[in-house]
This record gives C-alpha cells, sequence and structure tokens, in this order.
C-alpha cells in the first residue's frame, strides 16, 4: 500500500447488491478509507451524498432506478461542495464505449479490480 | 314430357291457329288499311312475343316473364279481331285492342324478374291497365267508330249508347293522357333501373331498355301525332316503324332473359370469388397469427436471454465478484491478522457455495438435466418438492414422450406454479398430466382467489405460444369450484 494515500477519505458506496456493498466496505476501510455510507439505489445516493458530503462516491453502473452516468450527472450538478466519482461495474470498461469519458467522473474501476490501490490511482 | 309443356305447345298451337284467323279477317277485311303494314304488324309481333313468350315459360317457368310475353302475343291477336266485317267480332277487337300495351308496359317495368318491385312501377302498371280496360270499354261505348275518320267502312259498333259524342272525346282525351303519362313513366322506370344496376345486371337489362324504350318512343310519338293531326302518310312511317320494333321487342326480352341465366352462373362464379375471398382472408389471418406467434417467440427468445444474462449478472457474478474481494482482503490480512484471513475464507467458501446453487438454478430454468435424464414424472416431482406452496401429483405418464412434448409440458407446468405461488393465493394446487386420445391433456389446478389474466403476462402467452408450435392448446380459466386452472393438449402420436 501508497503511504502517501489520503487516509481519511470518506467514501459512499453506491451498489444494489448488498453482499458488493459489504465486501467493498471491508475491503475499503482495510485500505484506510472511511466508508460514510451506503446506498442502494439512484435516489438514495444522490441524497446520501448531500445529507454525508463524502469526498468520494463509489457508484455502480447498474442501479434498479437511475444508471450510474445519470446518478454522476446529478451529483457534479452539486457544485462545489460535490464528491468525486469513481464507477464501477462487473461488467468491462469497453461495455460502455465512450460513455464514461464524457461523464463527469474521476474513472472507472471494474468489480474484479477494486482495492483501495486501485482506487488510489485515480483519486490521489 | 311435363303437364307444363304439353299445356305450351297446346298454347303454341292455338297462337297459330289464332294468327292466322286475324291474317284471314285482315286480308278480307274491309277497313283495314294500310292492309300490308296491318297484317305484317299483327302476325309478326303477335306471334314472336306469343312464341318466344312460351319458350321463355318453358325455360324458367318459375319466372312471370314467359307468361306475361304469351299474354301480349295473344292480346295483340285482338288487334286482327278488329278487322273483322262482323260487328260483334270488330267490337271484341275493339274492346281488347289495347290490353297488349299494358301488358308490355308491365313486362319492361318488371323484367327481368316479372315482379313488380316498387311503387312507383305498381303505379305505372295501374295507369296502363286503366287506360286499356275501363277506359277503352267506355270508349268502345261510346264512340260509334263509323263516324271515325280512320274507320271507313267499319262495321256498326253493336254495343253503342249513342249521343254521348262530348263524353265519348272526353274519356278518348283522359284515354290518350294516361297512355302518355304510363309510357312516360314506364321509360323513365326502366331508364332508372337501368342507371342503379350493376354491370352484369346492365348486360341483361340493355337489350330490353333500349328495345322497349324505342318501342315506347315511337308508340308516345305514334299517339302525340295521332293527336295533333298528322299525314296520313307519317302515320304510316310510325306504323312500320311500330312493326319492326314490336316484332324485336320479344326477342330482346328472350335475349334479356338468356343473359339473366349467364347471370346466374355469374353469380354462381361471383359467390364462389367472394367464398374464395372468404378462404384467402381466413389463410391471410392464420398467416399472420403465425407471423406473430414467430415473432413472440423469437422475442421470447430474446427476452429469456436477457433473463439469464440479469440473473448470472445479479446472481452469480455479485456473488464472484464479492468473493475475488473477500479472497484479496484475505490475502492481504493473512500476515498480519490470520484469525480475520481465516474468517473472509469461511465467508468466500459460503458465497462459492450460494454461486454455485445460483448457477444449478439458473442452469435448470434454461433446461432441466433431470427432465432429459429421468422423464417428466421426476421432473414433475422436483417442481412439486420445491414450489412453495403445496402440490399434490395427480397422474403422469409412466411412458417417455417425444422430448419437444416433454420439454412444453413441464415448462407449462413450472410456470403455472410459480404463478400459483405469487399470485394465486392458494392453499394448494393439483398437477395432472395424462394421455388421452392421441394428446397429452395438462392440467395446473389450485383453490387460490381465480381472476387470473392471460393477456397481462407475458409468461402464460409465451407458453401458449410454445404450445401451439406444437398444434396443442393452453387455456386459463376459473374453475367452478374457486381458483384457477390452467389447461394445456398437445398432440403426441
Amino acid at each position: 500500500m501508497e503511504d502517501n494515500r489520503p487516509v481519511s477519505k470518506s467514501v459512499l458506496i453506491v451498489d444494489d447488491h448488498p453482499s458488493f456493498r459489504a465486501s467493498a466496505r471491508r475491503l475499503l476501510e482495510a485500505s484506510g478509507y472511511a466508508v460514510v455510507g451506503e446506498a442502494a439505489d439512484g435516489a438514495e445516493a444522490i441524497a446520501a451524498a448531500g445529507a454525508l458530503e463524502p469526498d468520494l462516491v463509489l457508484l455502480d453502473v447498474q442501479l434498479p432506478d437511475l444508471n450510474g452516468f445519470e446518478v454522476a450527472e446529478r451529483l457534479a450538478a452539486l457544485g462545489a461542495d460535490r464528491p468525486e466519482v469513481v464507477l464501477t461495474s462487473s461488467r468491462d470498461l469497453a461495455e460502455y464505449g465512450d460513455e464514461v469519458d464524457t461523464s463527469p467522473v474521476r474513472g472507472f474501476i471494474p468489480k474484479s479490480e477494486l482495492s483501495g490501490e486501485t482506487l488510489a490511482e485515480l483519486v490521489g | 314430357m311435363s303437364g307444363l309443356r304439353r299445356a305450351l305447345i297446346g298454347l303454341a298451337v292455338l297462337a297459330l291457329l289464332i294468327g292466322c284467323g286475324s291474317a284471314a279477317l285482315i286480308l278480307t277485311s274491309d277497313h283495314a288499311s294500310p292492309r300490308g303494314l296491318a297484317l305484317g304488324l299483327i302476325l309478326a309481333a303477335g306471334w314472336s312475343f306469343a312464341f318466344t313468350g312460351l319458350y321463355a315459360w318453358d325455360r324458367r317457368p318459375g319466372n312471370n316473364v314467359g307468361p306475361l310475353m304469351t299474354a301480349i302475343g295473344f292480346t295483340w291477336f285482338f288487334q286482327g279481331l278488329a278487322a273483322s266485317n262482323n260487328s260483334v267480332v270488330f267490337a271484341i277487337g275493339i274492346l281488347g285492342g289495347n290490353l297488349s300495351y299494358a301488358i308490355i308496359v308491365h313486362l319492361l317495368v318488371s323484367f327481368p324478374s316479372g315482379r313488380l318491385q316498387d311503387g312507383l312501377s305498381k303505379i305505372v302498371v295501374g295507369i296502363a291497365y286503366f287506360a286499356t280496360v275501363p277506359l277503352q270499354i267506355a270508349w268502345a261505348v261510346l264512340t260509334d267508330p263509323t263516324t271515325q275518320s280512320d274507320c271507313e267502312g267499319c262495321p256498326t259498333n253493336p254495343i253503342l249508347i249513342g249521343g254521348h259524342e262530348g263524353l265519348a272525346s272526353a274519356v278518348n282525351f283522359i284515354q290518350v293522357l294516361s297512355g302518355i303519362i304510363a309510357i312516360a313513366l314506364a321509360i323513365w322506370v326502366l331508364y332508372a333501373h337501368w342507371r342503379r344496376s350493376p354491370a352484369t345486371e346492365r348486360r341483361v337489362l340493355s337489350p330490353v331498355v333500349f328495345t322497349g324504350g324505342l318501342a315506347f318512343t315511337i308508340l308516345l310519338t305514334q299517339l302525340v301525332v295521332g293527336e295533333l293531326g298528322g299525314t296520313s302518310a307519317l302515320k304510316d312511317v310510325f306504323f312500320a316503324g311500330a312493326i319492326a320494333v314490336f316484332t324485336l321487342l320479344p326477342f330482346a326480352f328472350l335475349l334479356g332473359l338468356l343473359r339473366s341465366r349467364i347471370g346466374r352462373a355469374e353469380e354462381v362464379s361471383s359467390a364462389l370469388t367472394i367464398e374464395n375471398a372468404e378462404l384467402n382472408a381466413e389463410l391471410e389471418a392464420k398467416v399472420e397469427e403465425l407471423r406473430a406467434s414467430r415473432h413472440r417467440i423469437v422475442e421470447a427468445g430474446y427476452a429469456e436471454r436477457r433473463r439469464v444474462e440479469r440473473d448470472l449478472h445479479d446472481g452469480a457474478q455479485q456473488r464472484l465478484m464479492a468473493l475475488t474481494m473477500n479472497l484479496r482482503l484475505a490475502r492481504a490480512k493473512l500476515g498480519e491478522d490470520p484469525a480475520q484471513a481465516g474468517e473472509l475464507l469461511d465467508e468466500a467458501m459460503t458465497e462459492l457455495a450460494e454461486a454455485t446453487a445460483e448457477l444449478r438454478e439458473l442452469a435448470r430454468g434454461i433446461h432441466p438435466v433431470v427432465l432429459s435424464d429421468r422423464g417428466l414424472r421426476a421432473a414433475i416431482g422436483g417442481l412439486a418438492e420445491r414450489s412453495p406452496v403445496p402440490v399434490e401429483v395427480l397422474e403422469t405418464p409412466a411412458e417417455r414422450l417425444p422430448a419437444p412434448v416433454e420439454s412444453a409440458t413441464y415448462f407449462v407446468i413450472a410456470e403455472a406454479l410459480t404463478n400459483v405461488a405469487r399470485y394465486a393465493g392458494a392453499s394448494g394446487a393439483t398437477v395432472r398430466v395424462a394421455r388421452e386420445n392421441g394428446a397429452v391433456a395438462i392440467a395446473v389446478c389450485d383453490d387460490g382467489a381465480g381472476g387470473a389474466d392471460p393477456a397481462a403476462g407475458t409468461g402464460l402467452r409465451g407458453l401458449a405460444d410454445r404450445v401451439a408450435a406444437l398444434d396443442g392448446e393452453l387455456a386459463v380459466r376459473d374453475r367452478d369450484e374457486g381458483g384457477t386452472a390452467v389447461e394445456a393438449r398437445i398432440p403426441c402420436g
């Protein structure tokens, strides 16, 4: 693990699968992130981001209501207090074409590659 | 030979004899003028009407056209009687001399059925008969023919009631006026009938309309010219024209009648065409239904693939993702915290077992292995065991069925039991699969709320298509004793 990672960075995990949220929370907390909340869909994610003001949102692309790109757009509209957003999915990046590049997000991590290190590479 | 034909032959002989008699009267007449033209008109038109009428009567006994034409032929010979030098015969000829024209009007407006179809036709015929029977009698009783300019040499009138010249003129005026009105209206009725007729019927009407129209026009002109006092030569021209046209008229009727026979053949052909078109429409509807069904099957295939992808993504794939992360974390903790690493590995094994179970369930949804390995009885038993609602399997065939039939049967029961568990609110269900008369009869019944709508969901409709693809049928109904019955029947030689 890198020594210069922001250990106090607060994270909101957004995913509709509880098993993934639980594993991701454990993995990120083990890497020094502070998981401040979880959300199971887009609407819950936007509400939680407003209430918890996390530094970072780990956002699944496939959600039951809005998709991850729409949620990222809404979060970007929060202005100066907007959190950094990293998209994640069990699908490959290639399946989304250039949608990730044109979205207001820091990047994309496939779920199979999610770790504190891969996250730190994107958000510093 | 039928009685009718014998009678018709008798009438033909009678017409021949009456014609000859009329000819003799004309040839010996002291007053018929011009004698040649009169003879031509009486014989040519009388016989042609009588003989063509009898022929038409023989060919179409149920149609009034034949009898009417025959009647025209016979009444026409009254004109021959009027040529007689005998006063009684002469009087009879005068009394009935115009009746044939009224019957011609009757025939024209009722052609080709021989029945008067509407009120106007009845009025026209009524006027024609009124002018030629009661008015003719009144005129004959009141008129002394020897005083008429065109009746030089005529015998005395035995039924004359003299001294009413003014009244006789009035009757004559009403008679001519009625004749003109009847003829003009008849031409109008004929034209209107022809105009509103379809092309096939016009072929029947055309000869009659044109010849009859021409005959009546000549008759009308003759009447008008007669009233206005035209020259004798002019009257002779119309007389000759009348001979030609009235001789042709019965042949026009006959031609029309024969065409109507052809028309009937065309009607049969047209009926066949309509029947053919209906069969075509039915066939097209079937093709359309097949096309729609094929489309739904393809759509159902896509939907099924999307469902499998979704199930894989939401189920096994998520578990495998979590497993990956747990293993990664366990590996990181292995050195610093072996106890936590052990817990993570236990969790990973649980995730793995659940992922395996989900994959097995998914595979069963795509194709149940137990069905192909051990047959319907075992597969249905498995469905009954897994159903959250208690299921009693009443009957299943002991022998194996063709694979597509087994597969469709299995999925009908699986879908029906899923619906029972989800929507029926039932406390129990029964399943029965039996071979009946070369088919497999499937029935899944529950004791729930009923009111299932097969059109509401895609599941049952997809199954109906699947069953229809095997020439089978699927129906969903409310049971009399409560609950829902899903019943299917699939042919199975």
